[in-house]
């Protein structure tokens, strides 16, 4: 036994050995990734876990008489009508963004694709568009052209006599968010465009060549070769569409800031109204909008599980194929 | 646009107004020497950063700030913004550490709780030969529990709260156009005047105008609003920050009386008829301010700060001021009440972390000065009225100008402050989270259709409110605090007058 516990301590001592060799080794390797991990820490890694302990607190946010509460903000948060409100709205808002957005791409993609269609580097360049410019100024302009009153959308329908008095498009409950859910395609088509052309790159040329010889029609090319080799691409597009289309703040804000009462209010413009600008009257609640933060960034975790999951099986499915 | 010298002035007052103009115009000539020469000040610590509001006072500040640096040799930043955005923008700065050496404290908090949680820090020793130049001000500027808290003075006050807030302002031809036109100063409308009035400025224009605007993108503007209707139907509450919808002859939160309902059923009542500019509900109070000047719309409730920046920006612009509308004839005549002689809305204060608290100290010595408000008063106009009264009746105003201020003569009284009467109900402010949605916020979801039923969403949050306020009293209870929901009724309270500083004395 006693020999045994001698080389199990040898065996460890060289593991130990090798990996402090191959650690010296890359050292100037793991030098270089040092300021990564420094940012990373200071702006992702540290925000999180204070997140964490900020949501135990009652607190402003401001000087230093913050009350340790525990659980009290995640009890509070469970029985807020808003906070459920803007949940429900944020992943409404994703739901009803994300596939528009992932067809709208797909059907520009497969045209744009095209070697055959003239301009069409100046018509990705035109869809891309939006996707460089800053949202702030989206925002302005969107408010301009949708307002009720001088805009040259409501111009349009009432000259057209498609409505008979001007719609309100960001100032009317009911259809506010689906507004802005509106603008929010129109901005982010373009980068979805992208990665559905980048994954079209991936079918091979000799299948479009095989099934023109064979005479093959283009929707059944497209529905029987194009979409099932570039379907796994799906799931990773739908997830990052699915995680901007939760980020939506700067859009909302610089447009409706959550409302007309609450009606626009998502998840980030939640945290933002309880955190840092809270109505008349009210003060701001660092510790409460922290707990709500976490609520949210737990279900986004559950949300990107649920899509690692998928995309593994996806490939697991490929292989077997293979 | 006629300028007149504001009226009746006597004699002795001509003699004293020409040795005050006199002052005013040394002022402007040799500003430097109006301040003094500085002695005594620290060499700089970056540039002095000023943040209000803006608005005709934001005129002032900026050109005389900027005179004021030039001869102090100091680099001086001045930004104005709207209401919405120093709400949001002064707590980061505050958290972050860039918050401006003197600010606007964002409408609804309780300097007292500014104060408790490291914000400020008292002017006392930053301002040249202090006592002196406190004396010089008005009976009731500095008020223990509203700019003075524990003996020391936080808050500098250059203006007066005595002003009508939320006043009709209206596109005269369009008045005219709809049979109103004996509406002014002297005779307001009445609500179902008033509604009749949007119906017909909406129908005379053809559908380019709408009767009635409202910025109501900006929260507040909602429970401004009501409670002006409210006390114009003669609901006896408070008007603004914790007190605003408080009952002060009960200390209860009274948002479901009959005056408030009837006030919200009024705009209601407009928006049904299609009388109100479409977009309010995304416009804030400057847009909905253009919107008038552009024919957009013929009627706005707001305060005097527009008359000014109309006159001068758009000065072919014919409009008229009454004061807001009332339930019926019979309460034509009913007042409006602020809460103190000194605008609380306006006082600067200053920022405990200030780089440059001795120059802003320095600058609040001058503008709290005869010379520094008679100065103050010819830029600001009615917009925010200089709070030395004589400095008001020496300025050069238009005639809407001194029709405004003489319809806050008339009708603006000062309402007893349970602050005043009991300072330690700042630690009740500090303890207070208000119930969301609270009065703005309601009102603007009935107004969107979010929410129904007026009175039933009016009482909702009025309960929700006064139980927020009892828990609050009851967590300052236990943190010591001396305070009652007592503290918050004034059984005695004769509304039809000013409720000065002897009348604590007697509750």
């Amino acid at each position: 036994m006693a020999v045994n516990h001698e080389v199990a301590a040898s065996v460890k001592l060289t593991r130990t050995d090798r990996l402090a060799a191959r650690i010296w080794k890359s050292r100037l390797d793991y030098a270089f990734l040092i300021p990564g991990l420094l940012v990373f820490g200071a702006f992702i890694f540290w925000p999180m876990i204070a997140s964490f302990y900020y949501s135990a607190l009652n607190w402003t946010g401001f000087g230093e008489n913050a009350e340790f509460v525990g659980l009290a903000n995640y009890r509070e948060l469970l029985q807020d009508e808003f906070f459920y409100a803007a949940f429900r709205r944020s992943f409404a808002f994703m739901l009803a963004t994300v596939p528009l957005q992932m067809i709208l791409g797909l059907i520009l993609a497969i045209v744009l694709n095209n070697k055959l269609l003239r301009l069409s580097t100046l018509f990705r360049a035109m869809i891309f568009l939006p996707v460089v410019s800053p949202v702030a100024v989206i925002a302005i302009v969107m408010v301009l052209m949708l307002s009720p009153f001088n805009g040259p959308i409501n111009g349009f329908l009432l000259d057209a006599h498609l409505v008979d008095r001007a719609v309100d498009f960001l100032g009317s409950p009911q259809i506010a968010l689906w507004t802005l859910a509106g603008i929010f395609v129109w901005k982010w088509t373009g980068i979805t465009l992208i990665y559905w052309l980048a994954a079209l790159q991936t079918v091979p040329a000799e299948l479009y060549e095989a099934a023109k010889l064979d005479d093959v029609k283009t929707r059944q090319v497209i529905w029987h070769i194009v979409l099932p080799m570039i379907a796994p691409f799906a799931v990773v597009i739908g997830l990052i569409s699915a995680i901007a289309a939760l980020n939506v703040f700067p859009l909302i804000q610089a447009t409706t800031q959550g409302g007309p009462f609450f009606s626009t209010e998502v998840m980030e413009v939640y945290i933002f109204r309880t955190a840092f600008a809270p109505a008349s009257g009210q003060f701001p609640r660092l510790g409460y909008a922290s707990a709500a933060g976490v609520l949210f960034g737990l279900s986004i975790m559950v949300l990107t599980i649920f899509q690692a999951i998928a995309v593994r099986r996806t490939r697991r499915k490929e292989a077997e194929d293979v | 646009m006629s300028n007149r010298i504001y009226a009746g002035l006597s004699r002795r007052t001509l003699l004293g107004s020409a040795a005050y103009l006199g002052l005013a115009m040394a002022a402007g000539r040799a500003f430097s020497q109006a301040f003094g020469d500085g002695g005594g000040l620290p060499p700089a610590d970056g540039s002095l950063r000023w943040l209000d509001s803006g608005g005709q006072k934001g005129v002032f500040i900026k050109e005389y700030l900027t005179k004021y640096g030039e001869a102090r040799g100091i680099e001086v930043v001045y930004d104005g913004l709207p209401w919405k955005e120093i709400a949001s923008v002064l707590p980061l700065g505050i958290r972050n550490g860039s918050a401006p050496d003197t600010f606007n404290l964002p409408i609804g908090m309780e300097p007292s709780v500014a104060i408790s949680e490291g914000w400020l820090q008292p002017i006392d020793d930053l301002i040249p030969d202090f006592d002196n130049w406190k004396k010089a001000y008005p009976n009731g500027s500095f008020v223990e529990g509203i700019n003075v808290f524990g003996g020391k003075t936080y808050g500098f006050p250059f203006s007066t709260e005595r002003r009508f807030n939320n006043a009709l302002l209206f596109n005269q031809d369009m008045m005219n156009e709809a049979g109103y036109d004996h509406i002014n100063a002297d005779r307001a409308l009445t609500f179902d005047e008033m509604r009749e009035a949007a119906r017909k400025i909406t129908e005379n224009s053809g559908g380019r105008s709408f009767g009635f605007i409202i910025g109501g993108a900006q929260e507040p503007r909602w429970g401004n609003t009501a409670t002006m209707l409210a006390q114009r139907g003669g609901a006896t509450v408070g008007s603004s920050g914790l007190l605003e919808g408080m009952d002060l002859k009960t200390g209860e939160f009274a948002f479901d009386h009959d005056a408030y309902v009837a006030g919200v059923e009024l705009l209601l009542a407009m928006n049904s008829d299609r009388s109100v500019f479409p977009g309010s509900l995304t416009i804030i109070a400057p847009q909905a301010r253009e919107f008038i000047t552009q024919g957009a719309a013929g009627m706005i409730i707001q305060g005097p700060w527009n008359i000014p920046i109309w006159e001068e920006k758009t000065p072919n612009f014919n409009f008229g001021v009454s004061p807001g509308p009332a339930p019926d004839e019979a309460s034509l005549d009913n007042p409006v009440w602020v809460m103190q002689l000194p605008n609380s809305t306006n006082m600067m204060w200053l920022n405990a972390k200030a780089n440059n608290a001795q120059y802003a100290g320095d600058f609040f010595h001058w503008l709290g000065s005869l010379e520094g408000q008679l100065a103050y008063a010819n830029v600001a106009s009615c917009a925010d009225p200089a709070i030395f009264p004589e400095t008001i009746k020496l300025a050069q105003l238009s005639e809407r100008a001194v029709t405004m201020l003489q319809m806050a003569e008339k009708r603006v009284r000062i309402a007893p402050n349970p602050f005043v009467r009991n300072p330690e109900l700042s630690k009740v402010a500090a303890a207070y989270v208000d119930p969301t949605p609270n009065l703005a916020q309601a009102v603007q979801g009935l107004f969107a259709g979010q929410l129904t039923d007026v009175k039933a969403t009016l009482k909702k949050a009025s309960d929700a409110r006064n139980k927020a306020l009892d828990e609050a009293i009851a967590k300052a209870k236990s943190d010591g605090a001396n305070v009652s929901r007592d503290d918050f009724a004034f059984a005695a309270w004769e509304e039809t007058r000013d409720f000065g500083p002897e009348d604590y004395a007697k509750q």
